[in-house]
């Protein structure tokens, strides 16, 4: 039993450093394929959501994020919907639209937002919005922002 | 002469890779002929704890021309990723395969820092190093280590044994509340590296508060403890990351053994250690406390050879240079791999300005 065990260890000693020599080469590579491949996503209070559908406008498009909801009691971050402006660059200086956030047919909030000082005004047209008046970042739950090619905005929900 | 040799295209990479490669071979050298380890393994650690910062807040700079991240980089994925929220991933990841993150999960151009290469890099150390990763590729530790190897005696003696506990206490909670919040607590609150890599914008009461708790730590625990006790006291009495990798202290393949027929006990070992993890009960059992971070410190110190290297399974002091050799080998690979690409990088960014 001894010797076994000293066999054992001296097996995993010689493992341990061939695995050293192997990292640059092999293992690190392996482990990071394996890794992207493990069907993480990153927590969409920080992703935005998957995309729920597109709005195409004459000279730029309104994608919308699927709810994001307050999945624990402590969670600090409310409940939100994403909304991005894209291409940024193609938006007017001002712009106003009345936007289907849910995919109903009927518009749930009218949106107002001055592009170049990142002001955004939200009125709710259904119960489910939360009204809103807000310049840049307020909260995860809540901003406009210039996010890459978009415009970003965050509208809270009840 | 020198600035023209500079001004070659990749002059600075190539002097860079060469200083570095000197630097770690010299270092190498040393341990085997003094026999050695924690000495100059030392020399590594500081390097790396001090030249990762340098490098990284120039990259930040280069990338958005300042330190701290707003919340715009968050949401388009450019958080770079650290291992010390890795305890905190796995609760989220493992129940609703989420990562409690604002990073990206496979490398982009705007960051190549990503969860994925981080992660894979940290379980190829776990698997080579265990706790070792604490001794040979946390670039955080070394800052300290550093501060802690600049008195010549310590002013603060007397630790109470119980902030052992504490930093299983912070994992235990960050773990917790991370899942609970879905927020990495850890990152938003308490770490101190915060304040010499990357924080939150400043832009509200609680940002401002966030950063105050960031620096109040490190110049605490991070610069002044150290300096007082000539302990790694961050690593002792908060790093929750610590305290989760000490897990894999029970895995890996070498550890630290106290010979009890060479031990007197002088507690020399208990003086030298830089965690708190030898204690007259450890030394009367034979082998350090879990969070051993196998840098060899104890080894160094006893002047009876008591303290050894081990490989697991074998006679205690009967092969004890071959497992130090062994264990050696391959954290030194990983050093060389990891923490010599860190250095060398951060040497061409300060070789360039020479030009």
């Amino acid at each position: 039993m001894k010797k076994l065990r000293s066999i054992l260890g001296n097996s995993g000693a010689v493992l341990t450093l061939a695995l050293a020599a192997l990292t640059p080469f092999l293992l690190y590579g392996w482990f990071q394929t394996a890794i992207g491949a493990a069907g993480l996503h990153i927590d969409p209070t920080y992703s935005g959501g998957q995309v729920s559908h597109v709005i195409e406008r004459a000279s730029y498009r309104i994608v919308v994020n699927r709810p994001v909801p307050r999945r624990s009691p402590l969670q600090r971050i409310g409940p939100f919907v994403q909304v991005a402006w894209t291409p940024a660059a193609s938006l007017p200086a001002h712009l106003s639209d009345d936007l289907d956030l849910d995919g109903d047919g009927t518009p749930d909030v009218r949106v107002a937002i001055d592009t170049h000082n990142l002001v955004v005004d939200i009125t709710p047209l259904t119960a489910r919005y939360r009204p809103m008046h807000s310049q840049g970042v307020t909260s995860f739950s809540a901003l406009i922002a210039r996010v890459n090619d978009s415009l970003v905005v965050r509208i809270p929900l009840d | 002469m020198f600035s023209r040799t500079m001004m070659q295209p990749g002059c600075a990479a190539k002097l860079a890779a060469a200083a570095t490669l000197v630097f770690m071979v010299a270092l190498f050298f040393q341990m085997m002929r003094t026999l050695q380890t924690y000495r100059w393994r030392r020399y590594f650690f500081v390097a790396l704890g001090f030249l990762f910062p340098v490098g990284f807040i120039w990259q930040l700079f280069a990338l958005r021309g300042s330190m701290s991240i707003p919340v715009e980089r968050m949401l388009s994925g450019d958080t770079p990723f650290c291992f010390l929220a890795i305890p905190m991933m796995i609760l989220p990841a493992a129940i609703a395969r989420t990562v409690i993150f604002p990073g990206s999960i496979l490398p982009t151009a705007s960051n190549p820092h990503a969860i994925a290469a981080m992660v894979a890099l940290w379980f190829a150390a776990t698997l080579v190093l265990g706790k070792g990763w604490c001794s040979y590729g946390c670039f955080f530790g070394g800052i300290e280590e550093g501060f802690a190897a600049i008195p010549k005696k310590p002013r603060i003696r007397r630790i109470d044994p119980r902030w052992r506990w504490m930093p299983w206490a912070v994992l235990a909670a960050i773990v917790l509340l991370s899942a609970a919040t879905l927020e990495p607590v850890y990152c938003m609150w308490l770490c101190p590296f915060k304040a010499v890599t990357e924080y939150p914008a400043v832009r509200s009461f609680e940002t401002a508060v966030q950063m105050g708790i960031f620096i109040t730590l490190f110049l605490g625990l991070v610069v002044a403890l150290p300096l007082l006790t000539k302990k790694r006291t961050q690593c002792s009495f908060l790093c929750p990351f610590g305290a989760f990798q000490s897990i894999f202290n029970k895995t890996g393949a070498f550890d630290i053994r106290i010979d009890q027929s060479q031990c007197k006990p002088c507690l020399l070992c208990e003086k030298a250690c830089p965690t708190l993890s030898i204690t007259p009960e450890a030394v009367r059992a034979g082998k350090p406390l879990l969070s051993c971070m196998k840098c060899g410190a104890c080894v160094d110190a006893c002047v009876r050879d008591a303290a050894v290297w081990h490989i697991k399974g074998t006679d205690v002091g009967a092969s004890s240079e071959r497992a130090r050799l062994m264990q050696l080998y391959s954290a030194w690979a990983f050093a060389v791999m990891f923490g010599g690409s860190i250095i060398a990088a951060t040497l061409e960014k300060l070789f360039g300005l020479m030009v």
